[in-house]
């Protein structure tokens, strides 16, 4: 009934009756409003270790990653040790519900990956994860 | 011109819905482009020693001490195991005192790579509370 009041009124001058194409796009929009999370990624990828427990962190979003020889990359670029800090705080005070994950690759030594996550707690992020591979894939 | 053609119509079609659709098209492809689809994996685990991290047990109850050294090997309570043989020893230790976490503690130089495989066989021995650590040396 309503296409057919559409058509003889104004069909000539519209075109196509736009709504039901707004109803649709409105839709996909609210999804990808909804599922963007605006990651911090690190800028490279590490080769990591699989650990079969690791679970998917859904607010993991701020990533550091440590490569073998001992650089530490945050928000796609190489960061010094020192400056992993005031990055930190001024990340938690944009969004403080953000969490961290250290990707350390499988060679980097453990004493910087714990004072990475030193520097992360001081920052005044409380939860830090240690980045790994699921078992089997990704 | 444009406005006053459309004004005829309003009886029937109503506002016209044209430019709020460009509009909400822009906001759609802005979030196409910028979203990502990430989900990163991870183990949480708290900090003990150092300067940041307080402990993570308390005096009270203890923890089960793992130990991982820079030439590879593991100490689960000052017994060398192999990597493998974690779970089943801290699964073993855990069903003894079942309120105490587990302290891995690392020597500086230790690879990343064993240490996550450790806190990965501590996890699977079905201990949650995993406290991360390195030597002063």
């Amino acid at each position: 009934m309503r296409s057919r009041r559409h058509t003889s009124h104004s069909g000539d001058e519209h075109g196509i009756d736009l709504a039901p194409m707004l109803d649709f796009v409105l839709n996909l929009l609210i999804f990808f409003i909804i599922t963007t999370s605006f990651v911090r990624e690190a800028g490279i990828t590490v080769n990591r270790q699989e650990a079969a427990t690791a679970s998917h962190d859904d607010s993991g979003n701020i990533l550091i990653a440590i490569r073998s020889n001992g650089e530490v990359w945050m928000d796609r670029r190489q960061v010094d040790l020192r400056e992993v800090r005031p990055i930190i705080e001024r990340l938690h005070i944009e969004r403080p519900e953000d969490t961290v994950v250290v990707i350390a690759d499988k060679a980097a030594k453990s004493g910087l990956l714990a004072q990475v996550m030193d520097e992360v707690t001081l920052g005044g992020v409380k939860e830090v994860a240690i980045g790994a591979a699921s078992v089997g894939g990704e | 011109m444009r406005l006053r053609r459309h004004f005829d119509h309003d009886d029937s079609t109503g506002i016209d819905l044209a430019p709020m659709l460009d509009f909400v098209l822009n906001l759609l492809i802005f979030f196409i482009i910028t979203a990502v689809f990430v989900k990163e994996v991870g183990m949480t685990v708290s900090r003990h020693g150092g300067g940041a991290g307080g402990p993570a047990t308390g005096k009270e109850t203890g923890s089960i001490s793992v130990v991982v050294k820079q030439s590879g090997e593991v100490l689960v309570d000052n017994r060398e195991v192999d990597v493998r043989a974690v779970r089943a020893n801290v699964e073993r230790l855990h069903a003894q005192k079942p309120d105490w976490g587990v302290m891995v503690t690392t020597e500086q130089n230790a690879e990343t790579g064993l240490l996550v495989q450790v806190i990965d066989q501590v996890r699977q021995g079905g201990v949650e509370n995993v406290s991360f650590g390195t030597s002063s040396r």
